[in-house]
């Protein structure tokens, strides 16, 4: 049997062909059209995001820590985002947030002193534990001859009995406020009388052989 | 020349604001400084209590009890009286405090109980003109005396007021001058005496 060929007609195949090719072209094109389309949303949804971020760092109604601001901001500033308005709220945020930096910085060097100084002075009234003692037992004593006889044990780190004693009763801004100045001798005897030691060494001035040549007490 | 004078008087007056202004500032005190130089003063008045206690002791050796005499002097002014009230006579007498001191370690008790309470300011520390803080503080005083046979034989609860005076002083030490806060303790009146 033989087989029968059939014969397209070349103006079918140039239809067809012409159909792909048109068919092609438009469907690349409206591809496009979509892409452009959607970078446009994109754009305008990262430039409100920008400045709904922006404000809040301006308004300062954000929950970000300030490296978590700066961060955001140093991403909206790599977006070069063309706005006016988004570039006013950038140079506004900045001069905010290294203002913020700056106090920041100061409080965190103000604090650092602070702990500094709290350790330094915890230092010496451990350094000062010793004499403390010694004036606690003497408030604390059970007789009159056992106080007698821990305040001449005591002063003999004194250099004399009239070593000048200094009571700190108040420090306002910096400028100490004092009782009536006593001497080593007589301070023993107001704590052996008074049972009690309310007061803690707060400076001590020594000669040569490291005895006390001046004392100063602060009230706890 | 009405006018003249008017000005005059008007500027003569603005001049002494001026001039008085700053000395008013310096005069002053910082909150804190005041709570700490009242807390001072109250706190000279628990120191005399202690000091009152130890002499009335007769539990308190005899050179122990002179020394404190002593101590407790140093915190009047010079001068300074203190009263004495009883139950059994109508009129309050009055002694140097020195002498009420050496009085009280002499009492003819066997065993003396003071008691000092209730310490607190009724009239606030007020600056004077010369500088010197003036306040008055109120105590209750309870007395009792015991026989030899550990008896109650007397006792008493007496108000008392006290005038405190803190003034500002400077002192050498040690080559430097040092700025401190004198508490000197006044006249001790009776106030009311009960049993």
């Amino acid at each position: 049997m033989r087989k029968q060929r059939i014969k397209t007609p070349w103006f079918v195949l140039v239809f067809f062909l012409a159909t792909i090719i048109i068919g092609g072209l438009s469907s690349c094109n409206s591809k496009k059209k979509l892409a452009k389309e959607q970078a446009a949303i994109a754009y305008n949804t990262r430039v409100k995001q920008a400045k709904r971020d922006l404000t809040a760092m301006l308004n300062g109604t954000t929950s970000w820590t300030l490296d978590e601001q700066f961060k955001r901001l140093n991403t909206i500033k790599s977006y070069n985002i063309d706005d006016p308005q988004v570039k006013d709220l950038i140079v506004k945020v900045e001069n905010k947030l290294n203002a913020e930096k700056a106090v920041a910085a100061r409080k965190a060097e103000e604090e650092r002193l602070q702990k500094e100084e709290a350790a330094k002075k915890q230092a010496e009234l451990a350094k000062y534990n010793a004499i403390n003692q010694r004036f606690e037992a003497i408030a604390h004593a059970g007789s009159y001859a056992e106080a007698d006889n821990l305040i001449n044990e005591t002063m003999s780190i004194f250099s004399s009995p009239d070593v000048p004693v200094l009571i700190i009763i108040d420090q306002v801004d910096g400028v100490n406020d004092y009782d009536r100045p006593t001497t080593a001798i007589r301070f023993l005897n107001y704590l052996k009388d008074m049972k009690a030691y309310k007061f803690a060494v707060d400076s001590v001035k020594r000669n040569a052989e490291g005895k006390i040549t001046e004392l100063e007490l602060i009230k706890k | 020349m009405n006018k003249m004078k008017k000005i005059t008087y008007t500027l003569l007056f603005l001049l002494s604001v001026l001039m008085v202004m700053p000395a008013t500032a310096q005069e002053t005190l910082n909150p804190k400084r005041k709570q700490a130089i009242d807390s001072l003063a109250l706190e000279k008045v628990r120191d005399l209590s202690k000091y009152i206690i130890i002499i009335g002791s007769k539990n308190t050796p005899w050179s122990e009890a002179n020394r404190v005499i002593n101590r407790a002097v140093e915190l009047f002014m010079p001068g300074s009286e203190m009263g004495v009230s009883s139950l059994l006579r109508p009129q309050i007498a009055y002694y140097p405090v020195r002498r009420y001191f050496e009085r009280l370690m002499r009492l003819n008790y066997s065993k003396v109980e003071i008691e000092w309470y209730k310490i607190d300011y009724v009239s606030d520390l007020r600056r004077q003109p010369d500088g010197t803080y003036v306040g008055v503080i109120t105590i209750f005083q309870k007395f009792k005396g015991y026989n030899k046979e550990g008896q109650l034989v007397y006792q008493d609860t007496t108000k008392k007021d006290v005038t405190v005076y803190v003034k500002r002083k400077e002192t050498q030490i040690g080559g430097q001058l040092v700025g401190f806060w004198d508490v000197l303790l006044g006249d001790m009146r009776v106030k009311e005496t009960e049993k």
